[in-house]
């Protein structure tokens, strides 16, 4: 319990009196890669939404490394360690690929008007630091040859490892990726899962991802969690949950859950 | 560099401004006045709309308070020219940030129409409240005086505005470029991704709302200087019309378009003051035309079609982009 680094206790979340999340609780290790999978509407972006301040729950609590965030802005969160990507691109359209980094590292520096607009020797510093860091992690995706390209000008599956990148390059502790393989071929997941890894292994980041790629969830996942309806209804490796009848009723129906484990 | 470049055009326009007096009678000095004072309201305007992507209505509004205030502190308090014209800018700029406040909550129409709201209640204060603002038919301003310095005031004020102009440029330039200029822009593309990266939404919209306050509050006080006279209309919903024409001529986002629409924008209207009931027509189509066949504005054009009018969001390292440009080859580890 106490060496959880993200603590999700008893979240409820409800719009307009439907619950989407019941009382879920949540305990991901330093250095795991938690696998977040359900149905559709099972509530594992209001999960995510809520770990990262953008919803906040109606009951229970949610700790990072052990400080509550609850109430706390995205911003703030983003600050204490928390990184997110989104189901859908949120890259910066009118920067480039260079920029959009950079911006990632904006709660990592510090220079504020005065500093900037007069173009001071301490901002300059902090600048081209900033510039180096985010060729380094254009290198550690393997993507150093978009540096000077537009945002808008790169295919999904570009944007969405992008993204992961601006990200990382904030030194977060934890960062939740929501669907990070749409957009990826099936010949690239290999490489993805390979990502996955390095990001674990090489930057100590523990990650929590929502997927619907199996394949790679079984894969690369230590733990998972599933959800149905806002209930967490199971959670251990992947071979346990894969097995589990209750996971294969809330993918399949009943019906085929008999068929399923028949033979 | 480029010789038709962002930075030699651009000298080449200072150089042109700084020589202006000497060639140009008084009335072009006036109109040269002009751009420059546009040039300064557009500079915070596209700050607010083009980079941050805040969709308000207010800057006629702040132009004016700037105005008023200034006029008003050396009218009624008799304070001189060098304390009210900082002072008014001061204002404009806590009335920004004042006003950003409940704008803040809101975005694309509804902000809109609150900030629209806000300019038309301010209308309202310059015409009703006749105690202080002198109602509808405005007020005049003592002439100031550039009094140890050997100037008329018409020169004294011209170079005053070209400095401002430029410091002012220098600090948006240096600006936009910078961690800040990147936030403004991530609120812009995107806000939860801006917010999942730290950037706090509040505190970056009221800035930019500060900055477009405070440089509308300095080319108020400037236009109040220059005119002698302040009223009402001046500062109406046309105005903000012009305002907004100006930055989408230029170019949304673009401190050197701001530069570029402003100047055109003043010109073509003063080329065409002498056919009355033309300028609003030519405006319009000027307008349309832009956003329909020129999105980008001039600058749009110009990025795609002469060198060097690239703006980046980062300082180049000098010597550092070629590199980064040789080096693509191999890294392929992740191409999606």
């Amino acid at each position: 319990m106490t060496t959880a680094l993200l603590s999700v206790r008893g979240v409820s979340v409800s719009f307009g009196g439907v619950k989407v999340l019941d009382g879920i609780d949540l305990d991901v290790k330093p250095g795991e890669i938690r696998g977040l999978i359900g149905p559709n509407g099972a509530g594992k972006t209001t999960m995510l939404n809520v770990i990262s301040g953008i919803h906040a729950p109606h009951q229970g609590d949610v700790l990072l490394d052990g400080v509550s965030i609850v109430g706390r802005k995205p911003s703030n969160i983003a600050r204490l360690g928390l990184g997110r990507t989104f189901q859908t691109s949120q890259l910066f359209r009118g920067m480039t690929v260079l920029e959009n980094l950079m911006t990632g590292l904006h709660h990592r520096t510090t220079a504020g008007l005065i500093a900037t607009s007069l173009n001071l020797r301490r901002y300059r510093e902090e600048e081209e630091a900033a510039e180096e860091a985010a060729r380094q992690a254009l290198e550690f995706i393997g993507m150093s040859a978009f540096a000077d390209r537009p945002g808008s000008a790169l295919s999904f599956g570009q944007q969405r490892v992008i993204e992961i990148a601006r990200t990382l390059i904030g030194d977060p502790k934890v960062v939740l990726l929501d669907e990070p393989a749409v957009g990826l071929s099936l010949n690239r997941l290999t490489e993805f899962d390979a990502l996955l890894r390095r990001i674990r292994d090489e930057k100590g980041v523990t990650l929590i991802l929502i997927e619907h790629v199996i394949r790679l969830v079984m894969d690369v996942c230590d733990q998972v969690t599933v959800l149905s309806s806002g209930r967490r209804i199971a959670e251990g490796t992947p071979d346990t949950v894969r097995n589990n009848p209750e996971v294969i009723e809330a993918y399949l129906g009943k019906e085929l859950r008999a068929r399923h484990s028949a033979p | 560099m480029a010789l038709f470049g962002r930075r030699n055009v651009l000298l080449a326009m200072l150089l042109v401004a700084a020589a202006a007096p000497s060639f140009l009678n008084a009335y072009y000095v006036f109109v040269a006045n002009t751009i420059l004072i546009y040039v300064l309201l557009a500079i915070g305007l596209n700050i607010l709309v083009g980079n941050t992507g805040q969709l308000a209505f207010a800057n006629a509004a702040m132009f004016g308070i700037g105005a008023y205030g200034t006029g008003l502190l050396q009218v009624h308090f008799g304070w001189p020219f060098w304390l009210a014209f900082p002072s008014g800018a001061v204002i404009a700029t806590a009335v920004g940030l004042a006003i950003s406040l409940p704008a803040l909550r809101l975005s694309g129409l509804y902000l809109a129409l609150s900030t629209l709201a806000f300019a038309q209640f301010t209308q309202w204060v310059f015409l009703n409240w006749e105690a202080v603002t002198f109602g509808a038919g405005g007020f005049k301003t003592p002439t100031i005086s550039f009094a140890p310095l050997p100037i008329s005031k018409p020169m004294g004020l011209y170079y005053l505005s070209l400095i401002l102009v430029i410091v002012l440029f220098v600090l948006a330039q240096n600006l936009v470029r910078s961690r800040i200029g990147r936030a403004f822009v991530a609120v812009r593309d995107s806000e939860i991704a801006a917010q999942s990266l730290g950037v706090d939404l509040l505190r970056y919209k009221a800035l930019a709302f500060g900055i477009s306050g405070f440089y509308a509050g300095i080319a108020g006080g400037l236009y109040s200087a220059m005119l002698n006279f302040v009223s009402p209309e001046g500062y109406d919903l046309f105005q903000m019309v012009i305002q907004k024409a100006m930055i989408v001529v230029g170019g949304l986002g673009s401190i050197a378009g701001s530069v570029l629409g402003a100047s055109a924008l003043v010109s073509i209207l003063e080329l065409l003051r002498k056919v009355k009931g033309f300028q609003e027509i030519v405006f319009g189509a000027i307008l349309v035309g832009f956003i329909l066949f020129m999105p980008g504005g001039i600058i749009g054009f110009l990025k795609a079609k002469v060198r060097g009018w690239e703006e980046p969001l980062h300082r180049a390292r000098p010597g550092k982009r070629s590199t980064s440009a040789a080096a693509t080859s191999e890294s392929s580890e992740v191409r999606p």
